[in-house]
């Protein structure tokens, strides 16, 4: 060992110089390639929150300012008073909630029964709420507009919350399934020795426990309903029951009539509480969505 | 797990009532609707009815006739393979990157993953915005770099609106695809690169002979599955383009709804959804075949 180092003293530095060297190019390397996925990923949002805040005349200019020259909340406040934005939104809260705690309850409850039970046909029952995540929402809401027209739904948000849980529902029951299973039964039993009885044991320990799952699945739901755009674009018609995607829709299509400054005022607060229900769950929406990443969208 | 259900199997009626509630639900909104539509695709259903004589197959004979068909068919095609495609390529590029180690890592992962959490209403918008003819930022950006020096009308010229819809879908949605691919690689156990590098393997060694085969598996599931959903997709073509200009973004699920809803032929409709459903069927058969394969594997 120490014949070898005294031997080649001048050689290492050098060697190690052009490691450096070597390193500090991939570095550089790593960071401009991630600058640039960056920037160009991110610049449409960025895009979408500063024109928001441009007043009309930027908003049409040719060629477009980068950063507004004069700041302005003008395109918020025509959103509101001009349009019927906070109806949507209330309309878009309801179903998403709606839709969100009926799947939570139901599919929690089938969850519950698939992941604690064994029975005739519970592969064939998992495998088929897998199909119906995938089936083609164009192909479910032609026979659900049937249905609704004949029911005299039409045009109810009752009606696109139920719809909604054709999507929210097999998504509930494939991941609280899979939160149950890693909670060991012994919790349960230790319960019912106690004294409590088997929903007792269920709504004591096992939902407890299976808290942080239940909220990803609930973002899940929310987000999926908050999004969802086929069902209300043909079950609703009247302006006071529209949600928030089929509202800005219906104002994209009059790009001359409505000002891009108030569709992109709206487009930002519709994101706001995605982005918020995100920061939420940061951690378990990334871990969730890696796991389920073969079960839902 | 196994051990979950042994234990207390006795509880029957428990275990039924549990389940009946998410079964009716599913059947209501799944399985009977599936069949409604098989009923639906044999009537002859007139204007802004739901109901109609049976026909028997003449809606399908109508569907294999007409033109509209495989136009839609074959611009299904192009969104499909164009956007899983550029997904995976991209998906699989960004999560290689977003692995290394960098400063602002988390800010970077955030900001790619957010196109994935915005909602699709709000994509549109946003590209739309972009996109526009005259005030657009992108024409604007590319006729001051000398790219060209004529607007692109990005949605509403018959060449370039399946380009223009391909590119929001993908912006939209690879990130699906840095998320599950990211997954598989945090969890390569990292001993593997360092025998490698002691055993003097160059970079591309490493990524060919370790990353790759560690992430295939779940590359392909991952390109499956954004096959199905990209298939199914409606809203993002239909708030970009409405399926136009004239037909260049007609795919399968836009047909299906133009053909309901615009021209109320329900019977005619149903039949495309039937054909459409069909196709579906084979790449289901092959995910749950590839899914099987993974299960028995492990």
């Amino acid at each position: 060992m120490t014949a070898i180092a005294t031997r080649t003293p001048a050689s290492l530095p050098r060697n190690r110089d052009i490691a450096d060297m070597h390193y500090l190019a991939s570095r550089i390397m790593l960071y401009l390639l991630a600058f640039t996925a960056v920037s160009v990923i991110g610049f449409p949002l960025f895009w979408m929150l500063i024109c928001s805040f441009k007043p009309g005349g930027e908003l049409y200019a040719v060629p477009p300012t980068f950063l507004p020259n004069e700041w302005t909340l003008q395109n918020y406040r025509d959103l509101f008073v001009q349009t019927n934005f906070l109806t949507y939104f209330a309309n878009s809260l309801i179903v998403a909630f709606g839709a969100t705690f009926l799947s939570l309850v139901v599919g929690g409850l089938g969850a519950y029964s698939l992941s604690r039970f064994r029975f005739f046909g519970i592969a064939a029952f998992s495998n088929a709420t897998l199909v119906c995540y995938m089936l083609p929402e164009v192909l479910i809401v032609l026979p659900l507009y049937i249905y609704v027209v004949k029911l005299g739904m039409a045009d109810t948000l009752i009606s696109l919350i139920i719809a909604n849980t054709a999507f929210t529902l097999p998504l509930a029951l494939w991941f609280m399934r899979s939160y149950f299973n890693a909670i060991p039964i012994s919790l349960e039993e230790s319960a019912m020795i106690d004294g409590c009885t088997r929903l007792g044991a269920m709504m004591r320990v096992t939902v407890p426990l299976a808290l942080p799952g239940i909220i990803s699945v609930g973002v899940f739901s929310f987000n999926h309903a908050w999004n969802e755009f086929l069902f209300a674009l043909v079950f609703v018609s009247s302006e006071t029951n529209k949600t928030l995607p089929l509202g800005l829709a219906t104002w994209i299509g009059q790009d001359n009539i409505y000002s891009w400054g108030m569709l992109l005022a709206g487009a930002v607060l519709v994101t706001v509480p995605v982005i918020l229900f995100y920061l939420l769950v940061q951690r378990k929406l990334v871990v969730g969505l890696a796991d389920g990443g073969a079960k839902g969208e | 797990m196994a051990d979950n259900r042994a234990a207390l199997a006795g509880d029957r009626l428990l275990a039924y009532a549990a389940l009946a509630p998410s079964a009716f639900l599913l059947l209501l909104l799944a399985g009977v609707p599936t069949i409604t539509v098989f009923v639906t695709a044999m009537q002859d259903v007139g204007m802004g009815d739901t109901d109609g004589p049976f026909i028997g197959f003449e809606n399908f004979a109508w569907v294999f006739a007409e033109p509209a068909f495989y136009t839609a068919l074959w611009n299904t095609f192009v969104w499909v393979f164009g956007s899983v495609a550029l997904e995976m390529l991209l998906g699989l590029g960004l999560a290689l990157l977003l692995n290394k180690s960098f400063a602002f890592r988390g800010a970077a992962r955030a900001i790619v993953l957010a196109p994935y959490l915005v909602p699709t209403v709000v994509a549109v918008l946003t590209w739309r915005y972009m996109l526009h003819d005259i005030v657009g930022v992108v024409n604007a950006a590319l006729m001051s770099i000398g790219i060209t020096d004529q607007p692109l009308l990005w949605l509403n010229s018959q060449g370039l609106a399946m380009t223009s819809v391909i590119m929001v879908g993908v912006w939209k949605f690879f990130p699906f695809v840095v998320i599950a691919i990211l997954g598989i690689l945090q969890s390569i156990p990292q001993e593997q690169y360092e025998a490698a590098k002691i055993d003097g393997a160059s970079d591309f060694q490493q990524f060919w002979r370790i990353t790759l085969p560690y992430v295939m598996p779940v590359f392909l599931l991952t390109a499956l599955l954004r096959t199905i959903w990209s298939f199914n997709k409606f809203e993002i073509i239909y708030l970009m383009t409405g399926g136009g200009p004239l037909d260049a973004t007609t795919t399968l699920p836009i047909l299906v709804y133009l053909k309901a809803f615009s021209d109320f032929e329900f019977g005619r409709a149903a039949a495309i959804a039937i054909v459409t459903l069909a196709i579906l069927c084979v790449l289901l058969a092959i995910y749950f075949f590839f899914i099987k394969r993974a299960e028995a594997r492990q």
